[in-house]
């Protein structure tokens, strides 16, 4: 017995994933809620790879749970190819076979009294596939993932290295042959030298079974260098949207611009002199009014701290760019705002 | 030479050390450097390369018991291997001290960031309690702490990350030391505060005229801080020169390898130059290359006997067959 | 949608060498420490004694003597000495060892066996119903243990099986509790929640995920309750909760000779040393087996 492949159903101009208004709040007590993730709207479309980053607290990797249906959101609904997630037409359990994710702790992620095939192979006996044919996946898999099973089949997750692991956690995440596959800090924790090779890997496995990924890093340099688009999160929000070498060569949120300046210069004769940024990112309990980044925006007027800024079309002409920030809002009140005249 | 050679500050050399337990592993394996005072060295290395083993021998934080340390490491004139107990409680904070990746392992939670930084100060200079809470004030407007009085009386953990790595800055400065020891000290921050911290590093280093050794795993970081780099690997410096010469005209195989995996300009569709395999175990001291393994111009002579430390120029070293090579090809 | 496509031949998965597993790497850590080793075998003589007690003991460990009386240690025909009624001190230890031994390990495995269930599910469920069950629990953990054991007892009235009932309940509180905690931390692992999100139910969940990383620490610290267990049923006996006389059993020894203790102070301490002896090997076992079953990366 083997599983089933799953039919493009929406065809290619229907959006893989379409997360709409997601929310999730975490009350603390005490009245105190931690905003993690606050209204965020999203495309993804079949076969790209989108790249999300933002600092500790935008709530990228608490996206990449509700997505992932870990945890409830508490508002907002999700498409996955053009059907609801958790409704009639895509149960949870279904769904589940469709989306998967690779997690950043790669021995946290496996279950350590536990062979590497009975790991991978645990996916497919819960969709109803034999032991013995979910065994044959989960070699077939360690050797896609660059694994001979004949020398790691059997072994334990603590006899391996990290880039090792992590090999093993993208072979059990394609277990169940899914679609989308979320990478949530997925080769953070690796040496530069086995990050770039799982990195090639991942390269080849979208290739090879046609995957569409969401990336999370924090990483901007490898977010640039295998995403297509790239979104940009702070305290819970979506600030900025847009493919990759666009956005990155011509930013237009000033978080996304601090963010970008504040890589590393890798010049030894031009380095960074001035940090773009003061202070901390704040933490999303009880977020600012208005522009959630506006205390510490360079170029903050009063309207950012009164009036939320929609994530509005910007730079360009197809609507595949988008930033929530007053001064690429016509009219909205910030002295360099284009013109109402202008944008008509 | 001229008569007055500048002492360095600091003087490794050969250094090895050896881990006994139920498998011995040798962390370094014959590391020799030299920083000249006011001078920042970055140590680059991914885990396991020894780079933070060789730092922490710096201030003797090593467990002494199961620990075996051979050749000589000399900071500011003292044998730091011979020290007494009575000279090396001295010698830290005072001559050298360190900042780490995570705060918690400097500041003590139960005390205020004011006491704790008084105290160091009263351990080393005979000077009051009211005259330490002065200076432990300056210290905190050295390190730019917004509002410096107010966090004087706060605990660790009322403070935010950045906030917390400033303040154990200031307790590492407290004594004013000649050297500054860093390991990974940005590695858990927010982009945004990691270039705040670099920056405030580079300026006080600069202004208080301190040596600083600065390990880390990213290219980065390094250059953004270091005047020279040393790459580490497999417990040895394989490569040792100016930053302008390490990220321009790298030598060895594995700092190429490095620099191609920082993917700085690697373009979306491209495949990495990626680095097979993964570092050696070190159960026994190395005989050969140690990248000989992984490494894609690998002859012969690299797995037979230990690389040459080929000398390129005035401190520029580079322990690989192919730098002797293209020395002798070009002579 | 879960369609699945049968495949005609049978699969044949060719057979892999395994890589020495978890509890051989247990095995050959606990082989190296040489104390829990000891322990382990100090352990296993006195289970064999107490077994084999009616081959062992050179005497019947009843058959009284009014003229041999408080014998000292080395007397003939008595190595260990005669008790306050003349018996043997070497025989009633050996039968001794049975009842002890039999106090101390089953109610430590029922309340095992009862506080896991309690434990992992309180762990696994989280949230309200983890509150619930965890504050019960705590209401009786608030009792200290041997108060508890002898009001229950007290309540339930003398002997073997009210005793047995009465430890039970009270190894209950501590085993939940612990098998809680680590419950909770494996809860929250990523391996967990990368099973959840491959469809899998709470039921599979735990049987594979969840049970075989924590019954091992909660097993060793059960083994090490088996000693508080030996100490509390010989104080229940010690107090006439517990065994009756004549029947041989070490805290009713402790309790008859307490009245020698100025006449042969070394007879009447022996079975005490019998119970520190077992419930210290018991403790160094667990102590070994808690270090060689902790696995580092």
């Amino acid at each position: 017995m083997a599983l089933e492949t799953h039919p493009d159903r929406g065809g290619p101009g229907t959006p893989l994933l379409q997360a709409k208004t997601l929310t999730k709040h975490f009350p603390l007590g005490g009245g105190a809620v931690v905003r993690a993730v606050d209204g965020v709207d999203f495309a993804v479309m079949k076969g790209e790879t989108l790249g999300v980053v933002g600092e500790s607290g935008c709530g990228k990797s608490t996206t990449a749970r509700v997505v992932m249906q870990l945890i409830p959101q508490d508002k907002g609904e999700m498409l996955f190819d053009g059907e609801i997630v958790g409704g009639k037409d895509l149960t949870l359990k279904e769904y589940r076979r469709q989306a998967q994710m690779v997690f950043q702790d790669s021995y946290a992620s496996l279950n350590p009294r536990l062979t590497i095939e009975d790991s991978i192979a645990f996916g497919p006996t819960v969709h109803g596939v034999s032991k013995a044919a979910a065994i044959l996946r989960a070699r077939d898999l360690l050797q896609r993932v660059g694994l001979d099973p004949a020398r790691f089949a059997a072994r334990y997750p603590h006899e391996l290295s990290g880039g090792q692991r992590q090999r093993v956690n993208i072979a059990r995440a394609l277990a169940l042959g899914p679609r989308l596959v979320i990478l949530d800090e997925a080769v953070s924790a690796l040496d530069k030298s086995v990050e770039a090779q799982v990195l090639n890997l991942l390269a080849d496995l979208r290739e090879e079974f046609g995957l569409t990924y969401i990336f999370i890093s924090h990483d901007l340099n490898v977010v640039r260098f295998i995403s297509d688009r790239v979104m940009v999160m702070y305290l819970g929000e979506v600030v900025e949207i847009g493919p990759v070498e666009e956005l990155y060569n011509d930013p237009r949120h000033p978080y996304t611009k601090a963010l970008l300046s504040a890589m590393p210069s890798m010049d030894p004769d031009n380095r960074t002199m001035e940090a773009p940024l003061t202070g901390d990112p704040p933490n999303p309990i009880n977020p600012p009014e208005g522009c959630r980044f506006h205390p510490r925006c360079p170029q903050a007027q009063t309207v950012c701290s009164k009036v939320k800024p929609a994530l509005v079309v910007t730079a360009s002409e197809d609507g595949t760019r988008r930033a929530a920030c007053h001064m690429e809002i016509p009219g909205s009140g910030h002295s360099r705002a284009p013109s109402l005249e202008a944008a008509a | 030479m001229s008569t007055l050679v500048a002492q360095p500050l600091v003087a490794i050399e050969n250094l090895t050390v050896r881990f006994r337990g139920a498998q011995t592993v040798h962390a370094v394996n014959g590391v020799s450097l030299t920083l000249e005072p006011g001078k920042v060295l970055g140590i680059l290395g991914e885990s396991g390369s020894g780079k933070s083993v060789t730092l922490k021998t710096l201030l003797r934080l090593l467990p002494e018991s199961r620990t075996d340390i051979g050749g000589s490491v000399r900071v500011d004139g003292r044998d730091v291997l011979a020290l007494n107990p009575q000279d090396l409680s001295d010698y830290r904070g005072a001559v050298t001290s360190m900042i780490f990746q995570d705060p918690a392992l400097a500041l003590d939670p139960v005390y205020t960031v004011g006491e704790q930084i008084a105290e160091a100060i009263i351990r080393h200079e005979k000077i009051g309690r009211k005259a330490a809470m002065a200076r432990a004030l300056e210290l905190l407007e050295l390190v730019r702490i917004p509002s410096p009085a107010r966090r004087l009386k706060a605990y660790p953990h009322e403070m935010s990350g950045g906030m917390r790595q400033r303040a154990m800055i200031a307790l590492a400065l407290a004594a004013r030391p000649k050297l500054l020891l860093a390991d990974e000290p940005t590695t858990a921050l927010d982009a945004t505060v990691q270039i705040q911290i670099l920056l405030l590093l580079r300026q006080l280093q600069r202004d208080l005229n301190m040596g600083m050794l600065f390990v880390t795993h990213d290219i980065g970081v390094a250059v953004e801080v270091s005047d020279r780099l040393a790459v580490m690997y497999a417990g040895q410096i394989v490569e040792t020169g100016t930053v302008r010469e390490l990220i321009r005209d790298p030598q060895h195989p594995y700092t190429k390898g490095l620099l191609a995996a920082n993917l700085h300009g690697a373009k979306k569709g491209e495949r990495l130059e990626a680095i097979p395999g993964a570092p050696p175990a070190l159960t026994e001291p190395p005989n050969a290359c140690s990248f000989a393994p992984r490494c894609k111009f690998v002859q012969e002579r690299c797995r037979a006997a230990l690389p040459p430390a080929v000398q390129l120029g005035e401190g520029r070293v580079v322990r690989c067959v192919l730098a002797e090579q293209a020395l002798v090809a070009a002579a | 949608m879960t369609a699945i496509i049968e495949s005609a031949a049978p699969i044949v998965v060719p057979p892999l060498a395994k890589s020495p597993g978890y509890w051989t790497g247990v095995w050959r850590r606990f082989k190296k420490d040489k104390v829990a080793v000891g322990a382990g075998l100090v352990v296993l003589a006195i289970i064999l004694m107490a077994v084999f007690a009616d081959y062992v003991a050179p005497a019947d460990p009843t058959r009284s003597s009014m003229l041999r009386r408080l014998r000292p240690i080395g007397t003939p025909g008595y190595p260990l000495g005669a008790d306050e009624l003349g018996r043997d001190m070497l025989s009633r230890l050996i039968h001794g060892a049975r009842l002890s031994l039999f106090m101390g390990v089953v109610p430590v495995f029922i309340a095992f066996v009862f506080g896991s269930v309690i434990g992992v599910a309180a762990g696994f469920f989280g949230g309200k119903f983890n509150t619930i069950t965890m504050r019960t629990v705590d209401v009786f953990y608030a009792f200290p243990s041997v108060l508890l054991a002898i009001a229950l007892s007290g309540a339930l009235g003398a002997g073997i099986t009210n005793s047995l009932l009465s430890l039970t309940i009270v190894f209950i509180p501590p085993i939940a509790r612990i098998a809680e905690s680590v419950t909770t931390q494996v809860r929250s692992m990523d391996y967990v929640e990368a099973a959840r999100a491959s469809g899998a139910n709470a039921l599979t969940i735990i049987r594979v995920h969840v049970l075989g990383n924590v019954l091992g620490p909660i097993f060793v610290y059960a083994t090490s309750l088996i000693s508080v267990s030996m100490i509390l049923a010989s104080g229940l006996s010690f107090l006439g909760l517990g065994t009756k006389p004549p029947t041989p059993e070490w805290g009713l020894m402790l309790n008859t000779l307490r009245t020698a203790i100025y006449v042969q102070p070394w007879v009447a301490a022996l079975p005490g040393a019998a119970i520190f002896i077992t419930s210290i090997s018991f403790n160094l076992l667990s102590d070994g087996l808690r270090s060689a079953m902790d696995v580092k990366g």
